[in-house]
């Protein structure tokens, strides 16, 4: 990792380590409230319960999404595929809105490299320190600096995964386990699991994850038109570049804004010049906007040298929101949107599944009865305890009865055998049953079950 | 052979252009993967015996959980391979490693070197 930025290497390079600068500013404050927001509902969220449960909780092993008060069943698979649409389209619509909003204020690499660099900053130092200490000779002071740091990182890295799989094994349970050394083999391996990975990307990989990883830093630019906002250099007004004295007139000296005090490159953690246009590479952090303002202000020149511009108002055109594809992601996210809020609404809290067994055809009874066993399955998807009735629709011959009450806990699933029977009489061959489940203490909660009963066909009365 | 170009350069033509040749890739490589993974999960995996665990409306048969099954991997394996055609093919060029297919870093100085009046202290 070779602190050389020199540009004219052509022998083997590694890909070198960019250092980059702390900077203060609008947008820095912006990203520091968001990396707060995001980090902190992260390692809090479950903690907390709502509703007897983790607040967010993935219970794969019970087959059941806890979110906010709400339980999602495998059934409910539909709600969660539309809510990956909804996350898709927002992304499209906020890339052709503002960019790449999305990478430089809310990506989990962006907020975690950005609490990876405060804690190497407060270890380290900024950039030049950084740098001094990297080629520095290895004494007391680095030794024990590195150390620090790595210490830190890793123990945040720690943190990061043992929270991870606190969304998916619950977490009080998941602590207690740790503190006691109960920690089962796939727990323990999940955990260092995403600590690595944390460490990895954050601390290490950091904006090669941007630059070679990533697919959206390669489309996005495919959502992008003349009216998206981009960090953008003001070429018109910049060059010629060139230092100054502060009293100096840039006019007599034939120069533009731009002072080349590449302070702009210093601070980008992706290490590029934007003073030479838009570059995929460039995760719209802002950062040399914040930095370019304060030399601006230190000239006492005007701001937005660098600025969060559109390419229309660089052309001193008129930059237009309300433009056909944002209405087309507007109104696709609204019809989803309502969609979504709509179908959990109507949901019903119940499932019932009739199988029949198929081992035994139909039992033929004395009295001209036949008779079939069959399995209900029913799910009680509510977060409360109910009993339930069967009635059956449109066939008054049919009779039926269950082994054991139909009674189910709050969130439980459970099996019930059951006999239906039938003259044989009413009918030959397959007879199509509908039968209607219903919470006895609440009859909206009802469920269709359907089900196939095989009588005997009449003109062969030998049956099988 | 074929027609000479604008410049007269004799042109060798192939019979696919690089996109559609990279097409051809993915779709190809995204098959031989699905083949794979259709016999190793059935191979293993009675789909008969997960109808009763079924978490879609309706039971399926075994060729239909096979055809679907065959259909579902490719799918899968062919996002994989074009993506994965995608970012070679967008990604830094040839060369990029040894430095030559590389852009050349941005230079940096000092920012206090040619601008006296910027006092670089500040943002330490």
């Amino acid at each position: 990792m070779s602190g050389s930025q020199s540009s004219q290497e052509t022998m083997y390079r590694k890909e070198p380590k960019i250092y980059p600068r702390h900077v203060k500013g609008r947008f820095a404050r912006l990203r520091v409230v968001a990396v707060w927001m995001l980090l902190g509902l992260y390692y809090v969220i479950p903690w907390f319960k709502v509703g007897g449960h983790q607040a967010v909780l993935f219970d794969l092993p019970a087959r059941k999404f806890h979110i906010l008060g709400l339980t999602l069943w495998p059934q409910d698979f539909v709600y969660l595929s539309l809510l990956l649409i909804v996350a898709g389209l927002s992304l499209f619509f906020f890339t052709a809105l503002a960019g790449r909003l999305w990478c430089g204020f809310a990506c989990p690499q962006t907020v975690w490299t950005e609490t990876f660099l405060m804690i190497e900053r407060w270890v380290e130092g900024d950039r030049s320190k950084r740098m001094k200490l990297d080629k520095s000779p290895w004494n007391a002071n680095k030794i024990t600096r590195k150390f620090t740091k790595q210490l830190l990182w890793i123990v945040f890295a720690a943190w990061t995964g043992f929270t991870f799989v606190g969304f998916f094994t619950p977490i009080r349970q998941l602590g207690g386990d740790i503190v006691n050394l109960e920690l089962g083999g796939w727990g323990t391996f999940w955990i260092i699991f995403y600590s690595f990975a944390t460490y990895g990307n954050a601390g290490f990989l950091r904006e090669q994850v941007c630059k070679y990883m990533c697919p959206y830093a390669r489309f996005q630019s495919a959502m992008f038109d003349k009216d998206t906002l981009i960090i953008s250099y003001d070429e018109r007004r910049g060059e010629p570049r060139g230092g100054r004295r502060k009293s100096a007139d840039p006019a007599e000296l034939k120069l533009g804004s731009c002072i080349d005090c590449t302070l702009c490159v210093q601070v980008c953690p992706t290490g590029i010049d934007i003073r030479n246009g838009l570059q995929y590479e460039c995760i719209a952090c802002a950062a040399c906007i914040d930095v370019c303002d304060q030399v601006m202000d230190k000239m006492e020149y005007s701001r937005g040298l660098i600025s969060f511009t559109t390419e229309h108002a660089l052309q001193g055109e008129e930059t237009h929101v309300s433009r056909p594809r944002m209405w087309i992601y507007g109104a696709l996210l609204l019809v989803i949107v309502s969609g979504i809020v709509w179908g959990m609404t109507q949901r019903v809290p119940l499932r019932a599944d009739l199988i029949r067994d198929r081992n035994v055809l139909y039992r033929e009874l004395p009295g001209g009865m036949i008779e079939s066993v069959y399995m209900l399955k029913i799910s009680n998807m509510d977060n409360k305890p109910h009993r339930y009735e069967l009635i059956v629709l449109e066939n008054d011959a049919v009779q039926f009865d269950y082994s054991r009450p139909l009674e189910l806990q709050a969130e439980e699933v459970g099996d019930f055998s059951m006999r239906i029977r039938m003259p044989a009489s009413a009918g030959s061959g397959t007879q199509n049953l509908q039968l209607l489940l219903q919470a006895v203490d609440d009859p909206s909660i009802q469920r269709l079950a359907k089900a196939r009963m095989l009588l005997p066909v009449q003109t062969n009365r030998a049956g099988q | 052979m074929n027609q000479p170009d604008q410049d007269n350069a004799p042109e060798i033509r192939g019979r696919w252009s690089m996109r559609q040749r990279d097409i051809g890739i993915a779709i190809w490589v995204a098959f031989l993967a699905a083949c794979v993974g259709t016999f190793v999960i059935f191979g293993v995996m009675d789909p008969e015996a997960l109808n009763d665990a079924w978490v879609l409306p309706w039971e399926m048969g075994r060729k239909l959980a096979y055809s679907l099954g065959f259909l579902f991997l490719f799918i899968v394996s062919l996002i994989a391979s074009s993506l994965t055609i995608f970012m070679i093919r967008t990604g830094p060029g040839r060369g990029h490693t040894t430095g030559s297919g590389r852009r050349p870093l941005p230079e940096i100085k000092d920012p206090g070197e040619d601008n006296p009046d910027l006092d670089i202290g500040e943002w330490h």
